[in-house]
């Protein structure tokens, strides 16, 4: 029984960096999203009106709704890219590494010289995507693409995917390194051809490694800035205006950083609340398999 | 001998090092913290701040450059600790937020300076019978034109008006440059700024007070059909422009001189000098409100001496400084502005002529958004509904005018 309890004594440390850096902080954000504090000087108490407002102007709720459709665009289009070439590099070893790095260089690069490389690449003037797609004589092809609302969201999220593809396709190649090898020679020597391998052996073993990478995927994509925020700062006319930029926006743009707490914890919810789901979903379906 | 030659060695050395000792013991530091003196953008600061120690050698200003929009994240911890900068670069909304929660001191209304500034200038930045600001520069926005383009076309002189950015338009039909940069954002709202206000037209504060709805204002709805009539007449393709960044992509368009007009802020003048073979004037915003162009001026960055200052005496002497106009001139040479104060002498570049022409002839509206008239969120409506103007033309005026008459009802 005292061993037990001297047990739990050892996570007293984890505890307090957790409710000191993160809990304080959380509970600090709520209360301040209570007020009308402008990050100066006093703040004066408003009660529930931020959280009225953010789900009583369709502004916000628009942001929360372009959120979530290109988390969804991004993870699903990220995992599917990361897994082809992970089990492509995975049945190509001499390759593997010298791949692996290059698809990763991406991930290593600062988004600000990214974003603003993209911004000229997808310029509707003189921007190299157009004027290759010119000189190719596909001229119909060469669009608009962070200035058209219908096609700026799909730019962006295709910016973020080529960028963090070979991040997820090396939490995808640990999961293949993983893989019993004697299961794959087994199923090769009963005559399975590469995609029967992959879908009935590989697909269900790799599901830890999915869970993983669909889950970081998913956190870090909810809270995405960077990108959306270099490309079109949230246009054109908000179609890329996601959840942080709107934070951003309130907190240094506005000085509300009252309304931006609130926005915040807002944000929280949702990721902790998508996370939760996914988490479950994903961790059922490792039992099943 | 050798002995007192040493003797003597160390004597003097003793004596330098108590007169550096006394000497520093003696100097003040003064923190200085601002957006502007980097080597980017250098605002005339090194030559000046040698001078200033010059003058004053018991001072040593220590200038740290933080970036605008790092002040918000910075200064105010500093401020709320007690340990502010001595001296710190303020604009209207910094003077306003800081000011109100008390963090700034009083430069007093009463000083010689104060009563040299432009009674334009004093209304906006003066709160109640303080003033915590010493504002340095009132900095134009308008058109760069490209004349080396417009000349090769037959025009001589930059356009003014509606018609005449029309006919510049006309001029280049059917040639591979393009007449006019109107991205979404920020270019789109100089132009329908200045079409949409007149000097002689309606107070700004009737429109942010709810007084006066813009959905039924006839300037502004003129002001749109002026945008329409630009598409129209083949000065821009509004959906291949309305997404363009304006800070960056559309500068870069004017730098390659494949591009004749860009409204945009006489600050880009000394990049765009910079670019070997680039013929250009900066020019008052064409209009239909005015036979010269409209100059809008926005009101830019100043001086302020926060509350809890350490050096107080040593702050008020580096504000008065740059209230010369000997001193001042050097920083507005180098940032292509104008003198807040009176009488003071125009050095703008002679590529500026017809904006300071327009200035002179009082064509000349303060940008409400610099002002305060008209709040930030307002502003961050304007962009976002003109760039959806621009992506849909054949919708009704009203659309967008609407979003900015909810937009003011919600700020009140």
């Amino acid at each position: 029984m005292r061993a037990k309890n001297s047990l739990y004594l050892f996570t007293v440390p984890a505890l307090i960096v957790l409710a000191v850096f993160f809990v304080y902080p959380i509970y600090l954000t709520f209360d301040m999203s209570l007020t009308n504090f402008k990050g100066i000087g006093e703040a004066k108490d408003v009660g529930w009106r931020n959280y009225e407002r953010i789900f009583t102007r369709s502004r916000y709720v628009d942001a929360v709704k372009i959120t979530l459709i290109y988390t969804v665009l991004v993870v699903v289009l990220q995992n599917i890219s990361a897994l082809f070439f992970a089990a492509i590099l995975h049945r190509m070893p001499l390759i593997r590494n010298f791949s692996r790095a290059a698809l990763y260089t991406p991930a290593m690069m600062s988004f600000v010289v990214i974003g603003y490389v993209w911004q000229f690449l997808y310029s509707p003037i003189n921007g190299g995507i157009n004027v290759a797609l010119r000189d190719l004589g596909l001229e119909s092809f060469a669009l608009n693409w962070l200035g058209d609302p219908n096609l700026a969201l799909f730019a962006v999220a295709f910016v973020q995917i080529w960028m963090f593809t070979g991040f997820t396709a090396a939490i995808y190649l640990a999961g293949f390194a993983g893989l019993p090898s004697e299961l794959e020679e087994a199923a090769i020597l009963e005559g399975a051809s590469s995609w029967q391998r992959f879908r009935y052996i590989e697909i269900p073993l790799l599901r830890p490694s999915i869970t993983v990478a669909v889950m970081l995927t998913t956190i870090g994509t909810l809270r995405t800035f960077e990108l959306p925020f270099i490309l079109t700062r949230g246009g054109p006319d908000g179609a890329t205006r996601v959840l942080s930029i709107e934070i951003i926006d309130n907190l240094f743009g506005q000085y509300k950083f009252g309304f931006a707490s609130a926005l915040s914890i807002v944000m929280l919810v949702l990721v902790l609340t998508v996370a939760f789901i996914q988490n479950k979903v994903l961790r059922d379906a490792e039992k099943v398999t | 001998m050798q002995i007192l030659k040493q003797l003597k060695l160390t004597t003097v050395a003793a004596l330098a090092l108590t007169t550096a000792t006394i000497a520093s013991a003696e100097t003040i530091v003064l923190d200085v913290v601002a957006w502007k003196g980097n080597e980017a953008q250098p605002a005339g600061f090194p030559e000046l701040l040698a001078k200033f120690e010059a003058e004053n050698p018991d001072i040593d200003v220590e200038l740290t450059y933080v970036a605008r929009k790092d002040v918000d994240k910075l200064i105010p911890p500093r401020l709320q600790a007690g340990t502010p900068p001595d001296v710190t670069m303020v604009d209207p909304s910094l003077n306003k937020l800081w000011g109100d929660a008390g963090f700034l001191q009083d430069l007093g209304q009463d000083s010689e300076w104060y009563g040299n500034l432009k009674d334009s200038v004093k209304s906006i930045l003066a709160r109640g019978d303080e003033i915590n600001i010493m504002p340095l520069e009132v900095i134009g926005m308008g058109n760069f034109v490209n004349m080396g383009i417009l000349r090769e076309h037959g025009i001589e002189n930059p356009p003014l008006t509606l018609d005449e950015v029309v006919a510049v338009c006309k001029a280049l039909e059917g040639t591979d440059i393009n007449p006019m940069i109107f991205a979404g954002g920020f270019p789109a709202m100089l132009w329908v700024g200045a079409n949409g206000m007149a000097v002689d037209g309606p107070a700004r504060g009737e429109y942010s007070t709810g007084e006066r709805k813009f959905v039924d204002d006839e300037l502004f709805n003129a002001s749109l059909n002026s945008v329409r009539t630009l598409v129209d007449e083949g000065c821009f393709d509004p959906k291949l422009q309305a997404g363009l960044d304006p800070w960056s992509t559309a500068l870069e368009e004017f730098k390659s001189g494949r591009s004749a007009m860009l409204p945009q802020g006489a600050w880009n003048i000394g990049q765009f000098s910079r670019v070997e073979g680039l013929d250009f004037v900066f020019a008052p915003m064409p209009s239909v409100n005015s036979e010269v162009g409209m100059a809008l001026d926005l009101v830019g960055p100043g001086w302020a001496i926060p509350r809890d200052s350490s050096q107080p005496e040593a702050a008020a002497k580096f504000i008065e400084f740059f209230t010369k106009e000997e001193n001042l001139s050097v920083f507005l040479d180098a940032e292509g502005a104008y003198s807040p104060f009176v009488d003071a002498a125009d050095v703008m570049p002679e590529l500026a002529a017809s904006y300071g022409a327009a200035r002179e002839q009082d064509s000349l509206i303060l940008w409400p958004f610099s002002t305060l008239e008209f709040s930030k969120t307002l502003q961050r409506e304007w962009e976002e509904s003109l760039t959806g103007f621009l992506l849909n033309l054949d919708e009704d005026n009203a659309e967008t005018l609407q979003r900015w008459d909810d937009t003011v009802e919600d700020d009140l």
